[in-house]
């Protein structure tokens, strides 16, 4: 294309008046991105793709309902990291359902990264990530991986500024410790200490994500489902 | 001093002013647990810079666009056909013989609702198992809910609840499942409804109707026609789809579709 990008916000005023490649530039644009914040949430390429789709799926839904009250950036990270969100939650409770008690490991291992072409290195970050409770990790990501300003986390998220900078904090001891990256220090002293590496996700102080979440729905809803 | 723990994250980020650097500097030295948690910090901070993205994976985003292209038909004024719905939908596009409605319940409870056949053409003989395919759920006449004014959500529901009737009637094997319908039904009114919706070129070849409504959707009057959909020869249909047209001119308004979970 000879004319210059267009913003996003223009993309989605296109597609809405009828013009049906702004759509696909809109995904051309953000599916990178979208997909590879996917697969730091989740850990595998398979999830990565479900919630790859999940979210634009939702997008395009909710499109028309996009008032432009936030960047549609923003907005798109949240709708991605709600669908990361909700399937995680299923992954969690599919195991139960389809294995019988006795097979039930202890502690569920996180799941093991299937992308081929990851270095020995950063599958091992990725190891670690998933052991970080899913509403630090959502935030470490988001700025130590995609280097977005600590302001559009906490738009992205729907928290206030002081939370992010507590849970990237919190969240960066936590992966460390992931890593075996142990220091001398007095943990066992603090009753707030970083959240758990133990692989239970939620489980970590302060991290209680129904009154945090941000809304999956974006944009406001009209009509009753019947 | 206290642990300055709200400076901690941007001490390690390189963000801080210099009054406030100079601050954590001056605690650091002192306190064995934020010099902990700062090196921690650090080296994790420095392990995420290292994660390089990766290519998207080929098709992941072909079925959204696909979706995008089917609702955009629905667009007053756009231009659309068969074509674009049966290659979106159907693996299969060849135009094969569409069977007619099933509409064994229907002849059961409303004598004369009318058979319809339409086109045949380059017939693989596949069609001929849309019939047996059915499932245990026949359609049982227009149901009017024209109080109800249906959402994107509304019809998924309703996507989802007819793929469970299926699965119950699967269960149930030999038994024969019906969608209540309404008293105020008329053969002329369902046969207008069919014809919106075979009219709005959304059926697929093997799709066959199992429930169909007369209601609103986002506001607007409307048809909402639910199909068992299967690939033909036979073979038990493994989805849902729903397809909803505007009553006054039959353009399609929204779709929505569910997988039958299999046995």
């Amino acid at each position: 294309m000879p004319d210059p990008p267009a913003r996003d916000e223009d993309l989605v005023r296109r597609y809405l008046s009828g013009d049906r490649a702004a759509f696909a530039a809109l995904v051309e644009r953000h599916e990178r991105r979208v997909y590879n914040l996917a697969l730091r949430m989740t850990g595998r390429e398979e999830d990565a793709r479900d919630a790859t789709q999940d979210a634009f799926l939702t997008v395009l839904r909710k499109l028309s309902s996009f008032r432009g009250e936030a960047a549609f950036t923003t907005w798109l990270h949240r709708v991605t990291v709600n669908a990361c969100y909700d399937l995680l939650r299923k992954r969690q409770r599919a195991p139960l359902l389809e294995r019988g008690e006795d097979d039930l490991p202890a502690l569920e291992p996180p799941p093991a990264p299937d992308h081929a072409d990851a270095s020995s290195l950063s599958m091992d970050v990725q190891q670690a990530l998933l052991q970080v409770p899913e509403d630090f990790r959502a935030v470490m990501i988001l700025h130590d991986v995609h280097d977005l300003r600590q302001e559009e986390v906490a738009a992205i998220v729907g928290v206030p500024i002081g939370t992010v900078k507590s849970r990237l904090h919190r969240g960066r001891i936590a992966l460390a410790r992931a890593m075996g990256i142990e220091q001398q220090g007095r943990f066992s002293e603090d009753p707030e200490g970083p959240p758990s590496s133990g692989g239970s996700p939620g489980a970590a102080p302060g991290a209680s994500r129904s009154g945090e979440r941000a809304d999956a729905a974006g944009p406001s809803e009209g009509t009753v489902s019947p | 001093m206290s642990h300055p723990e709200d400076l901690l994250a941007d001490y390690v980020g390189g963000t801080l002013d210099e009054r406030e650097r100079a601050a954590v500097d001056a605690h650091l030295p002192g306190c064995a647990r934020c010099s902990a948690e700062v090196r921690q910090a650090e080296a994790a901070r420095a392990a995420l810079s290292e994660l390089e993205d990766v290519p998207v994976p080929f098709g992941v985003t072909g079925p959204v666009l696909a979706e995008a292209g089917r609702r955009f038909e629905r667009r007053p004024g756009v231009a659309w056909g068969r074509f674009q719905w049966a290659a979106g939908l159907a693996a299969a596009a060849a135009v094969v013989a569409v069977v007619a409605l099933n509409v064994g319940g229907e002849d059961a409870q409303n004598a004369a609702a009318p058979e319809r056949t339409t086109a045949v053409a380059g017939g693989t003989g596949a069609a001929g198992g849309a019939e047996a395919a059915a499932p245990g759920v026949t359609f049982g006449g227009l149901e009017r809910q024209t109080d109800v004014n249906y959402d994107e959500a509304g019809i998924q529901a309703v996507a989802s609840e007819a793929a469970g009737a299926i699965v119950e009637a699967g269960d149930a094997r030999g038994s024969q499942a019906a969608f209540a319908t309404s008293a105020e039904d008329s053969k002329e009114r369902t046969s207008l409804a069919k014809e919106c919706v075979d009219r709005s070129g959304v059926r697929g070849p093997n799709d066959v109707l199992i429930r169909l409504i007369e209601a609103q959707f986002e506001g607007t009057a409307a048809f909402i026609g639910v199909f068992s959909e299967g690939p033909g020869a036979g073979q038990a249909p493994d989805h849902v789809v729903v397809f909803v047209v505007a009553k006054d001119d039959c353009r399609i308004l929204s779709t929505a579709s569910q997988r039958i979970p299999s046995g």
